[in-house]
């Protein structure tokens, strides 16, 4: 494909190039280093001295700093930014609670300090649910005693013959219940409960998922001009 | 002073991309002009190297499309155009800089009446 020879140190340039690109995916440096060797092609003419050659180089710069604006992180959009804080306060929210209630504060100044979340995602986070799981926890704890079906049983004793040991009087027991709940307090108890468990999940998700949404959502898939050879 | 003058290099980094959409406006060109187009302006670029991975974000991000050209005196050539998306993003940063600009500017020379 290439009609002539690159000057000297224009081919030790590529081979620099590529050497130190080794790590970028493969399509990423093939199509970096065709762009440069079109560079170098059209920047350096043929039969020029190593002067010249030297000064289109400099221009170019060092492959260093060509790779190092390739590399991801070098201000990508599309690239994770979920960083440690992120996804601390997503795990902190649904099970630090159960470190005495502290984690699930410290969850929530990680949410709050991230600059990764709208203020809606972040009211989400704190009110879905407050204290995470640990909640349901206690709700369910407070539940089983404030709902305890609780059984009085009282009556007379059998009276006997101190002697004969014959029954005088047979005695009698009776038991009477309360506390029982209703079918319609069972539903809303087991609906409270999935309510408590699966939101503090949902919520947790719903936030890794938006911390990690790319910076440039609204570019992407934005209608392209025109098809056949363009290409994005 | 190390962080000023990264101040400096950020903000030029944040308007670049702006630049190459606006060297784009008129029609397509090859990727060769356009970096040298941009390497000429005084305190725009330091390695024009660094422009390709640049156009290589745009293009990912739909702002400028390519296409690849057989050329008889060398690699192929790849030209680039801006796309409506990205027309969309340079009339909105031309409105935004030319605000920010004069904000400053009126800043700076506040500064130098005093």
């Amino acid at each position: 494909m290439t009609a002539r020879r690159l000057h000297p140190l224009a081919e030790d340039y590529l081979r620099r190039l590529r050497r130190a690109g080794s790590d970028l995916a493969p399509e990423r440096l093939r199509e970096l280093l065709l762009e440069i060797e079109g560079y170098l092609a059209d920047a350096i003419p043929p039969g020029a001295s190593d002067d010249e050659a030297l000064e289109a180089l400099e221009r170019l710069g060092p492959p260093g700093d060509v790779l190092e604006a390739e590399r991801p992180g070098s201000a990508t959009p599309d690239t994770d930014r979920r960083g440690t804080r992120e996804w601390a306060a997503v795990i902190l929210l649904p099970l630090g609670g159960f470190v005495f209630g502290v984690g699930w504060i410290i969850g929530l100044v990680l949410l709050w300090s991230s600059r990764l979340w709208t203020v809606r995602d972040k009211l989400i986070g704190t009110l879905i649910i407050p204290g995470g799981l640990a909640t349901a926890v206690m709700v369910a704890l407070l539940g089983a005693v404030g709902t305890a079906e609780t059984q009085e049983c009282g009556g007379v004793a059998t009276q006997l013959n101190a002697t004969t040991g014959a029954v005088i009087k047979r005695g009698s027991m009776h038991c009477t219940t309360t506390g029982a709940p209703s079918a319609a307090t069972t539903a809303f108890h087991i609906a409270l409960a999935v309510a408590l468990l699966l939101g503090p999940i949902l919520s947790a998700v719903y936030l890794a998922r938006r911390a990690g949404r790319p910076a440039s959502l609204t570019l992407r898939g934005a209608p392209l001009v025109g098809g056949g050879v363009w290409s994005p | 002073m190390e962080r000023r003058a990264e101040a400096i290099s950020q903000l030029r980094r944040g308007v670049l991309e702006f630049c190459v959409l606006a060297l784009l406006r008129e029609g397509e060109r090859y990727s060769f002009d356009l970096v040298r187009a941009l390497g000429d302006v005084e305190e725009l670029v330091t390695s024009e190297g660094t422009l390709y991975p640049l156009l290589g974000r745009l293009r990912r991000e739909g702002l400028v499309d390519s296409r690849w050209r057989e050329s008889a005196s060398g690699p192929p050539r790849r030209y680039y155009r801006i796309t409506h998306a990205g027309d969309a993003a340079l009339e909105t940063f031309t409105h935004q800089w030319g605000r920010f600009r004069d904000s400053v500017d009126m800043l700076m020379n506040l500064g130098a009446t005093t």
